[in-house]
C-alpha cells in the first residue's frame, strides 16, 4: 500500500441500513439527502449510491408535489432551523 | 387491478364537518370507478411547504385502494372538478417491491385505524390545548 487514501471512504448509508423502498410522505427521512434549501444534494457529496440516489430523487419530488416538502426558498423564507417544520 | 395511492389534500377553510362530508366523496368517486378502498389514512391539518392557492395549511389524506388503471384518469378527471381539493398526488405500486411496501403500509394505516379509538379520548384532551394554543398566538403574529 505505497498509495495513501486521501480522501475518507464513501458509503450509501440507504445500501448499509438496507433500505428496499422510500415512502415520501415520510418526510423526516429525506432530510438528509436535502440541502437548507431544499436542493436535492449531489452524490459526490452525501456518498449515496447510484440506486438510492434514483430512488431518493424521485421521492423527493412526489413529496414536493404533495407541499410536504418546498421546491425553493427564497431569501425572505430562509429560516436558522431549516428542518424544524419536517417531522 | 392494480395498487395505487391517492393523497388529497383538502382546503382548510372548510369546517371539520365538510372537509369529513368530502373526503367521503372523493372515496365515493373511487368506488364509482370500480376501485376498492384498502386502507385510509388521516395526516391531519398540517403546514403546506408553499401556498397554495393562497392557503396555507391543507387537510391531507390518504386512500390506499386497488382501482383499474383504465379508471384513473376518470377518477382524476373528476378531482381535477373538485374544488375542495388544493391538490392530489396519484402513485402507482407496481413492482413486487413496491407492492411489498404498499401491502405494509396498508397494515399499517388498517392499525393506525383501529388503534386510535383507545388513544381517541387523550387525542381530543390534546387538541383542545392545542387549538387554543394558536388562536392566541395569531392576533400576536398579525
Amino acid at each position: 500500500m505505497s498509495e495513501k487514501r486521501k480522501y475518507k471512504k464513501r458509503y450509501c448509508k440507504y445500501c448499509e441500513a438496507k433500505v428496499d423502498f422510500m415512502d415520501y410522505k415520510d418526510v423526516g427521512s429525506l432530510r438528509f439527502s436535502l440541502s437548507e434549501r431544499y436542493k436535492i444534494m449531489p452524490r459526490r457529496l452525501t456518498g449515496n449510491c447510484k440506486r438510492h440516489q434514483d430512488m431518493i430523487a424521485v421521492v423527493i419530488k412526489r413529496a414536493r408535489a404533495a407541499a410536504l416538502v418546498p421546491y425553493t426558498v427564497t431569501r425572505k423564507q430562509v429560516v436558522t432551523a431549516p428542518f424544524e417544520n419536517l417531522k | 387491478m392494480r395498487n395505487y395511492e391517492n393523497l388529497v389534500i383538502v382546503k382548510p377553510t372548510l369546517t371539520a364537518e365538510e372537509i369529513q362530508a368530502s373526503i367521503k366523496e372523493i372515496e365515493e368517486v373511487i368506488t364509482a370507478n370500480g376501485g376498492e378502498i384498502q386502507a385510509t389514512s388521516q395526516m391531519g391539518m398540517r403546514k403546506l411547504a408553499y401556498p397554495i392557492n393562497k392557503n396555507e395549511r391543507g387537510f391531507y389524506h390518504v386512500i390506499y385502494s386497488s382501482i383499474a388503471p383504465s379508471a384513473i384518469s376518470e377518477i382524476e378527471r373528476r378531482f381535477r372538478i373538485n374544488e375542495d381539493l388544493l391538490r392530489f398526488v396519484t402513485i402507482k405500486y407496481d413492482t413486487n417491491r413496491e407492492v411489498a411496501a404498499f401491502n405494509a403500509m396498508v397494515e399499517k394505516a388498517k392499525k393506525d385505524a383501529s388503534a386510535p379509538a383507545k388513544t381517541e379520548e387523550t387525542a381530543t384532551a390534546e387538541e383542545a390545548p392545542a387549538a387554543e394554543a394558536p388562536a392566541t398566538e395569531a392576533p400576536a403574529a398579525e
